[in-house]
């Protein structure tokens, strides 16, 4: 079983990748099924408390480009935190998370920085982007490289570093430790995605430049983005 | 001996920077948490300062961990 799970390795970070980009298409149809309604149920609920921490974040970079930066940055969130949690679903293969082979990660960090550098491009134009990235500092291009390295590093290591310690565990003492473990192992699934995020906004705000202007009301830029 | 390098050179290159790291997130932790209950009105924006501080510090230990695993692959 191991030697199978070892050679199909890549394929099956493929399928659990898009298992749980399925599983959000999904979830996202549903919270935005019904019309927004004045006084939220549960559903609209959770979805304007995700959805007001990245406007919290997005407003910090480029308040009038809200309804480009936030779609990004929650659809990089929610892959990586659902991806994450996969780990304690007790199926053989599916509880294979994708965050915990180098490629995954590796994949997710490249989507940021190239997605930041398109975003940077859309709100300050490609001459501008192109020449942020030689100018003052001719180095930046490779800042964005090791910046694209930290990110998967960081994500591979929290992630297939509790894997693997899960997966010893199971080994050694196949009741008991690895549920604790596996407990335990929550607190990074839950933490890494907000700081590849929060990373990936530092990256953002420095490519763009801040402007200031007087703060919207929330509902205006859902009302907005609708 | 390619067993004792096997054992000693990932212990040696992770264990000093895991003893260094834990010292540095120790002092950002103990800072952030005094900031937040001295001033509890901005505790949102100091634990979003805190995360990435702490995940700074530990992307060092991380390259040490890919380190040490490279140079055990050498051995």
């Amino acid at each position: 079983m191991s030697e199978m799970v070892a050679r199909y390795l890549p394929y099956i970070v493929i399928v659990n990748f898009l298992l749980v980009a399925s599983l959000l298409v999904v979830l996202g149809r549903q919270a935005t099924a019904r019309p927004l309604t004045e006084l939220p149920d549960g559903r609209q609920n959770a979805a304007e408390l995700v959805l007001d921490w990245f406007l919290a974040q997005a407003r910090r970079i480029h308040p009038p480009s809200v309804t480009i930066i936030v779609p990004f940055l929650a659809t990089l969130f929610l892959l990586i935190l659902f991806s994450n949690l996969l780990a304690v679903l007790p199926v053989p293969i599916l509880k294979i998370p994708p965050t915990s082979y180098f490629s995954g990660p590796l994949a997710l960090a490249l989507i940021a920085v190239v997605g930041a550098i398109l975003i940077c491009a859309r709100i300050r134009g490609a001459w501008a982007t192109v020449k942020h990235s030689f100018w003052p500092n001719p180095l930046q291009l490779v800042a964005e490289v090791s910046h694209t390295l930290s990110l998967s590093l960081r994500l591979y290591g929290n992630i297939g570093g509790e894997f693997i310690v899960a997966s010893l565990a199971t080994q050694a003492v196949p009741y008991g430790i690895p549920l604790i473990i596996h407990a335990l192992g929550l607190i990074p699934a839950a933490v890494q995605p907000m700081v590849f995020t929060l990373l990936t906004v530092s990256f953002l705000a420095t490519a763009v430049p801040a402007e200031r202007r007087p703060r919207e009301h929330p509902g205006e830029e859902i009302a907005r983005a609708r | 001996m390619k067993d004792i390098l096997l054992i000693f050179i990932p212990t040696l290159t992770l264990v000093p920077t895991a003893v260094a790291a834990a010292l540095a997130m120790r002092k950002i932790s103990s800072t952030a948490l005094d900031g937040m209950t001295r001033q509890p009105e901005i505790a949102g924006q100091l634990f979003t300062s805190m995360l990435v501080s702490l995940a700074l510090v530990e992307a060092l230990v991380i390259y040490c961990l890919v380190v040490a695993l490279m140079l055990a692959a050498k051995v």
